[in-house]
């Protein structure tokens, strides 16, 4: 017979730790959300504010054109790294020379940290000594300047971020498509349904909880990027991102309690699109998930 | 003969005793002194600058030869310097010992009373005060770092001003200086106004487009992505047209011309309508360009002239393996508005920002004493010339004379003259307690108007109103 007493005292390890590093900060991030604390100004200390730093930030321009902003590169950072990732992940259940290399080469970004792809592409694209806009220019006649264009800055963010995460995609990708048995593939050949039909209502159907998986891991990754696209443009116009924005309010300013609630926002924005990405995937209404 | 040699052979060897004799006494304070501390290991965080490098890789372990106490120094970007010696300092966890304090910093510092007073320190430890040491020996500089009182909160490491530098092969090129004076018609030579400056920029552009080189006329520190952009706005560009203290009136709280400020007032706009103006003469880089690319820019040999930091100057003039342009770098006083010169000259005013950093000790600090020390042993005048050398920085009177810089003056064109003797018309920040508050509002405006979203009109007028309402939130406002 189970003792449950055994499970929790197992268990209490990991949840001691959840609790210290995990709920309290939450908490505590919660707590200043609803003050006034900058260590700069004129009084010092916490000063309960109820609701106005949400009220602020409603009305704050630079946070909302940095919440739109980074919604566009989520959408076209994970939705390239989602048709690619399949792409390579079907590439990679055939037989081809060079697989296993391929293979390998494919996953090395993955093992890069943010900070260090950041500077990679900084390097490559840096205007004037970079070699991607030397090229574009000799070649092409082309004027990239990520320090000018904010759409030029947007695009190169996108690119390196697909770069670096589609790995992660092919990986999961491949894992679902080894997953799903034969037999409903051959069936359908069978029944005479071409490759778009047998994808559409065999592997898409299967592949639906991996897919759902990978895009709420790339959403929360999106939403929070903060190093690589920092080191890559500094956060200038077309990058600046609600991670930067976030990250400039609370260290530059100091204005903890602002950022602080611009943090549980964001938070709460992510969980909502989360949930309605998952209501479209799965085709569930919230009474069905319930 | 054999008499004469005997004589200066004693001569030299009664001199190296002296010299060792000093050394070794030296030596003997500073072992003694730091007797009770011994083993202990001291912590600093800093910029990574060559000054700060030569810290960490020559003064630090010297210092911990003669005392036993180590120095644990970490030299980080400019960015996590800032948080990291805040957060430690506001949260009160004494993880380090000592930290940089950046000039334009030091007032936010001691309107939190972050910082342990130096010079009352020295006085309440007289077992501690090493008799070289003398506050007084520093430059003006330290000037910035001190109380109302003129306490010393801070010892001076570094200082610099920021200089015009311009490319001397070009200017004092016969066919260049033909070629401009046939299209501008007045001879070729360093700017000494705003009008020939841009005209400069301009006529190396397009000099460098004709003969298909990688040259344009001027350095832009214009990154849309950093502070660097607003502060060569607000420190350099700003004051050189008249535009003091970022255009803030403390009394008023304000920075709209309505209220008394200057933020968004005819000479500010000015000014910032003339530098985002040179934009199309500056290199490619320019928009992406902090205070490290402009240097490197102009030491590749980009930019004909440029308002480039003086920590700079003295590498891109003689280091052939990092400067494409070593023996070729004119320096001189950047270019000021009629009147401005005369306002510093009087005290009313400032051509640029005096630049630079101190370290000093939080009052988190679990090892004030030992830290003590060590401020002292970077501060006393025998280190300050091969720091120098090092690191082109300067904040002791007697490194002037001696004779280590005396020579690498001539090397940089006299920087190190320009600083003795003009570097009081250049100013410390305005002695904000809420700098980088203030600046990361003005930030995206800046960067606008350098894209071209806002016009220097539109962006000022915003800012102006920005800073008003910040100042307001922070307490310090009307």
């Amino acid at each position: 017979m189970r003792n449950p007493r055994t499970g929790w005292l197992l268990l209490s390890p990991t949840l001691i730790i959840l609790i210290i590093f995990g709920f309290a900060p939450f908490l505590y991030v919660l707590f200043v959300g609803f003050n006034q604390w900058n260590v700069f100004s004129a009084e010092d200390g916490l000063i309960f504010n109820g609701l106005d730093n949400f009220r602020r930030l409603v009305f704050d321009e630079d946070f909302l054109h940095s919440v739109g902003l980074t919604l566009r590169f989520a959408i076209f950072a994970i939705g390239s790294q989602i048709v690619l990732g399949f792409l390579l992940a079907q590439m990679l259940t055939r037989n081809f020379p060079g697989k296993s290399i391929f293979r390998v080469i494919h996953t090395l970004p993955l093992m890069v940290a943010p900070i260090a792809v950041g500077a990679i592409w900084r390097l490559l694209v840096i205007p004037g000594f970079g070699p991607v806009p030397f090229f574009l220019d000799r070649w092409f006649d082309f004027d990239y300047r990520i320090g000018t264009y904010p759409d030029q800055a947007m695009l190169t963010s996108v690119i390196m971020d697909v770069w670096h995460w589609t790995p992660f995609v092919t990986l999961t990708m491949l894992a679902g498509l080894s997953a799903i048995p034969r037999e409903p593939v051959e069936q359908a050949k069978v029944d005479g349904a071409n490759r778009l039909q047998v994808f559409w209502y065999v592997t898409l159907p299967f592949l639906r909880p991996v897919l759902l998986t990978t895009v709420f891991i790339r959403i929360m990754d999106a939403i929070r990027t903060v190093d690589e696209v920092w080191m890559l443009a500094g956060g200038g116009p077309g990058t600046r991102f609600t991670g930067i924005y976030i990250w400039r309010v609370v260290f530059p300013r100091t204005d903890y309690g602002y950022g602080s609630s611009i943090s549980i926002i964001t938070l709460y924005l992510t969980i909502v699109l989360c949930w309605l990405l998952f209501i479209a995937i799965s085709g569930k209404s919230k009474d069905e998930v319930e | 003969m054999k008499k004469l040699f005997t004589i200066v052979l004693l001569l030299a060897f009664a001199l190296l005793a002296n010299m060792s004799l000093v050394t070794a006494d030296h030596h003997g304070w500073w072992a003694e002194a730091a007797a009770p501390y011994a083993g202990t290991t001291i912590r600093g965080v800093s910029e990574s600058t060559p000054p700060s490098n030569y810290v960490a890789d020559v003064l630090a372990p010297l210092f911990t030869e003669y005392t036993g106490i180590n120095v644990e120094f970490e030299t980080t970007s400019w960015d996590q310097m800032y948080s990291k010696a805040i957060n430690d300092m506001e949260a009160n966890t004494g993880i380090y010992d000592f930290v940089y304090i950046e000039q334009d910093i030091i007032y936010s510092y001691l309107a939190q009373d972050y910082l342990v007073n130096l010079t009352q320190a020295a006085a309440d430890h007289p077992d501690l005060a090493f008799a070289d040491y003398d506050e007084a020996a520093f430059t003006s500089f330290a000037d910035y770092f001190k109380n109302a009182d003129g306490d010393l909160f801070g010892v001076p490491m570094e200082a610099f001003v920021k200089v015009y530098l311009y490319r001397k092969d070009l200017f004092e090129n016969a066919d260049i200086q033909a070629a401009f004076e046939a299209d501008y018609g007045y001879p070729l030579t360093p700017a000494e106004t705003f009008e020939q400056y841009r005209d400069n920029a301009e006529f190396f552009t397009g000099y460098g487009e004709g003969m298909d080189m990688d040259l344009w006329g001027t350095t832009v520190q214009g990154s849309t992505g950093h502070p660097a952009s607003t502060y060569e706005f607000l420190e350099s560009i700003g004051p050189s047209f008249g535009l003091y203290n970022w255009g803030i009136n403390l009394e008023t709280g304000s920075a709209q011309s309505a209220n008394g400020g200057a933020l968004d007032g005819d000479t500010a706009v000015e000014a910032l309508s003339y530098w985002v103006g040179l934009l199309p003469f500056a290199p490619p880089e320019a928009t992406s360009s902090t205070w490290d690319e402009v240097a490197s820019s102009f030491a590749a040999g980009r930019a004909a002239q440029g308002w480039v930091y003086g920590e700079n100057a003295a590498w891109i003039a003689t280091d052939e393996t990092r400067s494409a342009i070593t023996g070729n770098v004119g320096v001189r006083l950047p270019v000021t508005a009629p009147g401005v010169i005369e306002d510093a000259e009087m005290g009313n005013g400032y051509i640029g920002y005096y630049d630079g950093g101190a370290f000093g000790i939080p009052h988190s600090s679990r090892n004030k004493e030992a830290t003590l020390l060590w401020l002292q042993f970077i501060g006393q005048p025998s280190v300050q010339a091969e720091w120098a050398a090092a690191g082109a920085r300067i904040t002791h009177t007697a490194t002037f004379d001696d004779p280590l810089i005396a020579e690498q003056d001539t090397k940089v064109d006299g920087y190190y003259t320009l600083l003795e003797e003009q570097g009081p018309l250049f100013a410390g920040a305005p002695p904000f307690p809420f700098h980088a508050q203030v600046r990361e509002i003005i930030d995206p405006f800046i960067h606008r108007v350098i894209l071209g979203e806002l016009t220097a009109a539109e962006g000022l007028s915003q800012a102006a109103a920005a800073v008003d309402e910040e100042l307001a939130r922070l307490g310090y406002g009307g």
